[in-house]
């Protein structure tokens, strides 16, 4: 994806990423984060949760990975502001839609900077919105 | 505490090529910045760490061989009352890629705390904090605001 090809207002793809039990003790394996809610599912019953759930790192991961897909492998987020409003649990799937809302050239640094801003919100199955984002990605220009 | 920034808060080893693709895995991102080095080294001077990881690469250990207890975010360490922590919100700047090998820092302030809430989860306070993420040679990689909800939950009342 170069700069001049990308459309404003145009849809991403809609990505569906089932998350098993593995994905979530992964998750707090790769990121050393053993808050219980992320590992004990008898701690997250107790406190009112169906079950353990991904961490912010995760759905942070999931949103970049849809932002790169777009921009292609020389493109890099450099910006990501989350919400977290629900929880994707073990047993959940995250869904991803997505869109590009702008398209501008930073001029502010010592070479131009070839930026696109997207909205990524991630659902649940159940069509539950968990996780919106607001995301910017450099492209090689 | 508001406005107090911490001392450093130093990584125990370098970023490792490991952590990068155990993460990707995790999330499963194909993403060649973070698989094929001979890629990334063209591209950015290193395998990349994905930008989502960069908390994780800051997270002390759970258990460390002195047996002193890791040390937490400044979030947990406010003097305030409750048991548990859940993520609200999270505003983060990548001013420069993190490459493999790098070594990093982190430097936290609370920024605010909120007045006591009360949510489904139970009471507690909203409590911002400011991360700025260093690489050894001083150059300032991100910007992290974060928002987090420390609370007693409600059936622990």
């Amino acid at each position: 994806m170069t700069w001049d090809d990308v459309v404003v207002s145009a849809q991403l793809p809609e990505v569906i990423d089932p998350i098993s039990y593995e994905r979530v003790v992964m998750n707090a394996g790769t990121t050393w984060d053993y808050v219980p809610w992320h590992f004990n599912p008898q701690y997250a019953k107790d406190h009112g949760h169906p079950t353990i759930f991904v961490n912010t790192m995760h759905l942070a991961g999931f949103i970049d990975r849809i932002a790169t897909d777009f921009g292609g492998p020389h493109s890099r987020v450099i910006r990501r502001k989350v919400s977290l409003l629900g929880s994707i649990y073990a047993g959940d799937s995250m869904v991803a839609r997505g869109r590009v809302v702008d398209k501008r050239i930073d001029t502010a640094g010592d070479a131009p900077r070839y930026l696109v801003d997207l909205e990524v919100a991630i659902f649940n199955q159940r069509d539950e919105l968990c996780c919106p984002a607001e995301v910017t990605v450099e492209l090689a220009g | 505490m508001i406005g107090t920034r911490t001392e450093p808060r130093f990584a125990g080893t370098a970023v490792s090529g490991a952590r990068i693709q155990h993460f990707a895995s995790m999330v499963r991102d194909p993403n060649p910045s973070y698989w094929d080095a001979e890629f990334a080294t063209s591209a950015w001077g290193g395998l990349v760490a994905p930008p989502a990881l960069l908390i994780g690469l800051l997270m002390p250990p759970p258990w460390v061989p002195d047996g002193g207890p890791p040390t937490a975010s400044i979030a947990v360490r406010v003097p305030l009352p409750g048991t548990a922590i859940i993520n609200a919100a999270n505003d983060a700047e990548y001013l420069t890629p993190v490459l493999e090998g790098d070594m990093l820092s982190v430097v936290e302030e609370v920024v605010s705390v909120s007045p006591e809430k009360t949510t489904r989860l139970g009471a507690g306070h909203f409590i911002e904090t400011r991360e700025t993420y260093y690489r050894d040679d001083g150059t300032v990689i991100a910007i992290c605001t974060n928002t987090l909800f420390r609370f007693t939950p409600a059936g622990d009342r």
